[in-house]
């Protein structure tokens, strides 16, 4: 059965004046679950709307978009998010961000009021040292606040936090941009690790085509028509070879001319790019 | 002309130097022309010499207040009692109780400001309003209030509500506002419901920064009390003032108005501590 299924969707924006501005166009998809899909393209194709719309942020122009078989209306502890930025609530400690979901979702409004929440408290905190532990970090960094800690180590609060609730879709939207080349090789094999031993179905969104192919199975490309307003659509849809970070350049480079090739808008009336490879484009 | 360019570094001494010297030089133009006065007419009552601030001070803090001359024989009591029994400490004490009602008050105003950031439909019922609301001078009101609320406390308390309230409103709206989209989803995400997001992740966030928006709206708060006091009251630091200047009692004037400073500056002073103490986070960032 899908996980998420995307059902001939259009997105519009009104404009300031008159008329609408189509982000997407007809996208048609269908991921099934414990996937690891990587969302691919230019920046301003859609990539973070679509991500939207699977958390339910957002409502389609038309289509529709099913996370387990239902049409949600707003975010909600069936799709793990893992953001770029603000991730994390900065007036909690490490360990507090990371139970944060165990104890919200543990009780109802009244729940703080609750004697038995200290209990319930403790158990969350060696569930939440776990999964620090699961992610690399040590249990000296459980007390710290998020602007303590480096952007890696930040992300890998935040996968943590996500994962703790044990979702069946984790959404990461460009989570790994804000991070230096080193802490972000390191963050993608993490992500894969976890990734194998949850089976949690894995949405990437990325502009980076070497991440897409290196650690999706499957890569989605987005292209914009730069032409007309017609909006952005999926311009491939390719079923990725396991690849592993080592994989050489040849196995990879092919893979990734193909997506860039396919992500890249070729209007007629567009300006001739430069010389260079379009890869610059995706870093 | 080093010391005028952007990356100069003054040192510690001069930081020191520098940042006390208006100080100085305000206390050492004042007691020149004050003693330069006293030269030319030794009744002088405009600028008061040193001597004439401090056994003002001291009468107003030491001597009981003119309603409860007849009954006490403040000097056989001791020393704690004649400060209990003084005009400062009955004016200190009357002020300081319509201060904190109207500090209290406030905290509704951030809980409306709140909900309004939070909820859309409460949002768009609220926000023109206080908008408006916000532009009227509340002062330009005081006939009105005293009119519909008499001139007794609540009046005084009600100018405040009506001058500062709308501010901390909008105030506390915007921060809410501010905080990123990404937290709220992601909250949305970890299973909180709207009231949890509402109150243990937007109001805890912001908490700091309202509370930095009280202590810079304290001095409105003093001024429409201020205001208050001296047009109908029969205590209070505000109304002293207004009843001294009819006798031109500026060496208990000014001993008055510096103790209004010192106080509201304790008071910014502890709100800063105590932000720091239950908001280490935010002092960092």
């Amino acid at each position: 059965m899908a996980s998420i299924r995307i059902q001939h969707v259009s997105v519009e924006y009104p404009l300031e004046g008159q008329g609408k501005r189509r982000i997407l166009n007809d996208i048609d998809l269908e991921i099934e679950r414990g996937a690891f899909v990587s969302i691919v393209g230019q920046t301003g194709c859609g990539k973070s709307t679509l991500l939207r719309l699977i958390l339910g942020e957002e409502s389609p122009s038309a289509g529709q978009v099913l996370v387990d078989g239902e049409a949600r209306q707003q975010p909600g502890p069936y799709c793990g998010y893992v953001p770029q930025r603000y991730s994390l609530f900065p007036d909690k400690t490490v360990l507090d961000n990371i139970i944060f979901g165990l104890d919200v979702s543990s009780g109802g409004p009244l729940s703080l009021l609750n004697p038995a929440r200290r209990t319930r408290l403790r158990t969350f905190r060696e569930d939440g040292l776990r999964y620090l532990h699961h992610v690399g970090l040590h249990e000296a960094d459980a007390r710290k606040y998020p602007h303590q800690l480096s952007g890696g180590m930040q992300q890998r609060v935040a996968i943590a936090q996500a994962l703790i609730l044990k979702p069946p879709v984790l959404l990461m939207d460009e989570a790994f941009s804000a991070l230096d080349p080193g802490t972000r090789s390191g963050m993608q094999r993490l992500i894969k690790k976890l990734w194998r031993e949850s089976g949690t179905t894995i949405v990437f969104v990325t502009h980076n085509t070497r991440e897409a192919v290196c650690l999706g199975t499957r890569v989605i490309a987005l292209a914009k028509d730069i032409s007309g307003d017609r909006g952005s659509s999926v311009a491939l849809d390719l079923s990725v070879p396991h690849l592993d970070f080592d994989s050489g350049e040849e196995d990879l480079r092919g893979l990734i001319r193909e997506v860039e090739s396919a992500a890249l808008p070729v209007p007629q009336d567009a300006l001739p790019l430069p010389e260079s490879k379009p890869a610059s484009v995706y870093n | 002309m080093s010391f005028l360019r952007i990356h100069a570094q003054p040192g510690r001494a001069t930081s020191w130097m520098l940042s006390w010297f208006l100080f100085a030089a305000g206390i050492t133009a004042y007691f020149y022309v004050s003693a330069e006065r006293h030269r030319d007419n030794p009744d002088d009552r405009v600028m008061p010499t040193i001597a004439q601030m401090v056994q003002g001070f001291q009468d107003a803090a030491l001597k009981p207040a003119e309603e409860e001359e007849v009954q006490d024989d403040a000097a056989a009591q001791g020393w704690f009692s004649r400060v209990r029994s003084s005009m400062l400490w009955k004016d200190t004490t009357a002020t300081s109780r319509r201060f904190l009602i109207s500090v209290a008050l406030l905290f509704p105003a951030v809980m409306i400001g709140l909900h309004m950031a939070m909820f859309p439909y409460i949002g768009v019922f609220f926000l023109r309003f206080f908008q408006f609301f916000d532009k009227i001078v509340a002062l330009s009101l005081l006939p009105i209030i005293f009119i519909a609320f008499g001139i007794d406390e609540l009046s005084k308390i009600m100018l405040i509500v009506i001058g500062v309230t709308p501010t901390i409103i909008l105030d506390t709206f915007n921060l809410s506002k501010s905080v990123p989209r990404e937290q709220i989803v992601k909250a949305f995400t970890l299973g909180a419901g709207d009231f949890a997001i509402t109150y243990r992740i937007i109001f805890k966030q912001i908490f700091p920064r309202v509370l930095n928006s009280i202590r810079l709206n304290l001095k409105a708060v003093m001024l429409f009390l201020f205001a208050g006091e001296m047009i109908a009251s029969t205590d209070g630091l505000a109304y002293r003032i207004a009843l001294l200047r009819r006798h031109m009692g500026m060496d208990t004037i000014i001993p008055y108005v510096l103790w209004v400073a010192l106080l509201l500056f304790l008071v910014d002073l502890g709100m800063n501590l105590l932000n720091r103490k239950l908001h280490p986070w935010f002092q960092e960032i």
